[in-house]
């Protein structure tokens, strides 16, 4: 028996995922008590157009925060500014911010490589 | 005449609108761009075994990296340890795998392979230098002991992150 099975498909095909800025602020909101983080998103993966967003403490526990959607969805070659909302009494604790691309099971057979960007808070400020 | 005269005078205004200056401005943001440039395919050298090794007939997945600005991140980068989709399998799969830095756009990248740091499927690069570079994965997976794996589709994931620092 031989035969050779896709782990990964769209081979010699270059496609990426970015976001920015490295190094985040946060900011006062429009709502007393909660504070606003802004990210931008870029896609350039044709294979995906789902990402999560997660926010972590330095330790890389989860924390809770809203967003308009907690899964992005951005097409191909688009770019998508993002607000991530949370509370005053969690900021100092948030550390990292990720998106980490979502492959569809439907899919699956053609992409697969996952990728994940995370930015760090500013610690200047 | 007037006809004339608003013809010419349309003329100009339109000399004058592509004569003006339009500067366009940009910046440059530190930032990780995280490319997929080959995606890997399994060769099944045994009946127990998949490998993306080219000598076992597999590919290895090529991810790039970019980074604007020097020391703003870690690259993160996990070879699978289980398959994402496959057949029933009703024995273990043993994985095994490697990360290693397959091309540099700057020599002074070059340490980088030596200064890596490996733990459990997770291989660390300190990105220390601005440019690209160019990470290979290896992985390997074998069934049970030496058993044939079922007939079907098989994917993995592998999983490349992008750090600041």
């Amino acid at each position: 028996m031989r035969f050779i099975i896709a782990l990964l498909a769209f081979a010699n095909s270059a496609y990426a995922h970015e976001m920015t800025p490295t190094y985040f602020d946060i900011k006062p909101s429009f709502v007393d008590g909660i504070s606003v983080i802004e990210m931008s998103f870029w896609n350039r993966r044709q294979d995906v157009t789902y990402y999560e967003i997660d926010v972590f403490d330095s330790e890389w526990n989860s924390i809770s925060f809203a967003a308009s959607n907690k899964l992005l969805y951005v097409e191909y070659l688009n770019k998508k500014n993002f607000d991530i909302y949370v509370k005053d009494n969690d900021k100092d604790d948030i550390y990292y911010i990720c998106t980490v691309s979502k492959i569809l099971k439907s899919s699956q057979t053609s992409t697969g490589i996952a990728s994940r960007i995370c930015s760090k808070v500013n610690e200047d400020d | 005449m007037l006809k004339t005269t608003l013809t010419i005078a349309a003329m100009t205004l339109a000399t004058t609108v592509s004569a003006a200056d339009t500067p366009i401005s940009g910046t440059v943001e530190s930032k990780c761009s995280i490319f997929t440039d080959i995606q890997g395919v399994y060769g099944n050298p045994n009946p127990y075994e998949l490998s993306t090794t080219p000598a076992d007939g597999g590919k290895q997945p090529i991810i790039r990296y970019d980074v604007a600005s020097a020391d703003f991140y870690t690259a993160k980068i996990s070879y699978p340890t289980s398959f994402s989709s496959s057949p029933s399998l009703s024995d273990t799969v043993t994985w095994t795998g490697d990360v290693e830095v397959s091309s540099v756009s700057d020599t002074n990248m070059s340490g980088y392979e030596a200064a890596k740091v490996q733990y459990d499927n997770v291989t660390e690069f300190d990105l220390t230098i601005a440019g690209t570079t160019w990470f290979k994965i290896t992985s390997n997976a074998q069934y049970g002991y030496q058993k044939s794996f079922p007939a079907g589709n098989y994917t993995a994931i592998v999983t490349a992150e992008c750090i600041a620092n």
